[in-house]
């Protein structure tokens, strides 16, 4: 361990390259919070559904969701589905779809104590005052809920950004997957791996810390 | 204020309950109640916790489904246990022709003073956006709010938020208004402007129904007074004889217990 000569300088050297792929992850962790927001909205409403069919098909698909580890989910989108149903996804859009699917079931249960945090006596005063059900749910519920949900968000987001990460696996070229290139062309994994490592580590903490202040001012109102 | 769309009728019978009965579980709440309210009364509820009051007003307010009888309002079925298409359909034209005002006020809270009360004139009825401000200035002016149209319901009192919540209802033209223990809330000092805004409400000629404990107001603004005890309607009379000579051990109990 001793004898080891660090190499710094093959950070800079690939940096482009590196921060090409953390553009990426980036982009995707993005992209899938936005899917996943709308996922979760499915799941929700399905969940809290008068109809016990529809109610049983949120539940269920978000336990199997919660359950089952997001790698296996994302190695069976990319290798199952194709086989299964035809389905032809190419790597970047497997791990798209897996992640936000996964996130779906998170954050579904994020806008469902959202909205039963709003009190029932909101939706009966709109009731009263003759708004649907509709109106009710978008113009008082649904305005309330948000506010509750966003700081959840905010963190699946940051969720996102590290299991995007698994993108490696099944070859899409996120930061993590150009570390394991790069470290297996030059042979320096340790000056690779810890730079992504820090790199991980100063998007999410500052993420994860202002999430926890915004949760403390929210919970004091 | 605008007339309400139909124009009161004193006399006739505005909403009334038909041998109304609603259960929850095995608890029966109401039993087999009766009443029917004219309009321009101001009908006070009056009883012990658990009578069965409150439950009554939700009745009528088309927010508690009734397990058998009928809520009937002028001459139309609006509410029965196992509600019929038609039932429905009348219940939906007459929704924002009963006003509720809620013990714990139900303001929405993302929503300012006037926002709150234009909500439902815009969105329900269609009003547009400058004519339903001015009259919802209008409301706030009449319940001494006017200044405060801009807060947030955070921001007023108790008393001023439930003054709001009246504002809020009066906005959609009810010929009826419930209140379900507008003043339970409430610090004493907070509660005389709200009744007063109740009084001037009833002085008005509003037909309402008033689930209280506010004796004083049963008495002095109130033209009837129903005693409601395990979920009976036990006395339905005038204000000057329920307090001066109450007809039932019941009720003279209550009274009684209330002057200890």
């Amino acid at each position: 361990m001793g004898g080891y000569r660090f190499r710094w300088d093959v950070i800079p050297q690939n940096l482009d390259f590196l921060l090409a792929g953390l553009q990426q992850t980036l982009t995707i962790s993005a992209i899938t919070l936005c899917l996943a927001m709308l996922g979760g909205l499915l799941i929700a409403v399905l969940d809290m559904s008068r109809f016990a069919a529809l109610r049983f098909l949120g539940l269920a698909s978000g336990e199997i969701i919660r359950n089952t580890p997001i790698l296996v989910q994302l190695l069976w989108i990319y290798y199952v589905l194709p086989v299964v149903m035809g389905i032809n996804l190419d790597a970047w859009w497997a791990l798209v779809i897996g992640l936000s699917i996964y996130s779906s079931a998170f954050i579904a249960e994020a806008y469902r104590a959202g909205i039963q945090a709003v009190p029932k006596g909101h939706r009966e005063a709109a009731q009263v005052l003759g708004l649907s059900p509709l109106q009710s749910f978008a113009r008082i519920v649904l305005p309330q809920a948000i506010r509750l949900t966003l700081p959840p968000l905010a963190a699946n987001f940051v969720q996102l950004i590290k299991y995007s990460s698994l993108g490696a696996v099944i070859s899409v070229g996120e930061i993590t997957r150009r570390g394991m290139e790069l470290s297996s062309s030059i042979f320096r994994p340790l000056e690779v791996f810890t730079f992504i490592a820090v790199i991980y580590f100063l998007i999410c903490w500052p993420l994860a810390m202002g999430i926890r202040l915004w949760e403390r001012r929210l919970s004091r109102r | 204020m605008a007339e309400p769309a139909i124009p009161a009728q004193p006399g006739k019978s505005l909403i009334a309950a038909k041998n109304l009965s609603k259960s929850f579980g095995a608890i029966d709440v109401l039993k087999n109640v009766s009443v029917s309210i004219d309009e321009g009364e101001v009908v006070c509820v009056v009883g012990p916790s658990g009578s069965g009051k409150t439950t009554l007003l939700r009745c009528f307010a088309l927010l508690e489904q009734p397990t058998g009888g009928a809520v009937i309002m002028r001459g139309k079925t609006i509410a029965a246990s196992g509600a019929s298409t038609e039932v429905r359909q009348a219940a939906k034209r007459v929704r924002s022709d009963i006003g509720m005002v809620f013990q714990h006020f139900n303001l929405w809270p993302h929503f300012t003073v006037l926002q709150n009360i234009i909500e439902a004139p815009r969105r329900v009825k269609g009003i547009g956006r400058a004519e339903a401000e001015a009259d919802a200035v209008k409301l706030l002016e009449k319940v001494g709010l006017a200044d405060k149209r801009n807060e947030y319901p955070s921001r007023l009192s108790g008393g001023q938020q439930q003054r709001v919540a009246i504002a809020r209802a009066l906005a959609m033209r009810p010929s009826v208004m419930l209140f379900d223990e507008a003043t339970s809330a409430l610090d004493p000092e907070l509660k005389h402007e709200v009744l007063l805004v109740m009084r001037d409400l009833a002085a008005e000629g509003m037909t309402m129904l008033v689930v209280t404990h506010e004796m004083g107001f049963a008495r002095n603004v109130g033209s009837r007074v129903i005693f409601m005890d395990q979920g009976d309607i036990v006395e339905d009379s005038s204000p000057t004889s329920f307090f001066s000579a109450p007809k039932t051990d019941r009720a003279q109990r209550f009274l009684r217990q209330l002057q200890d």
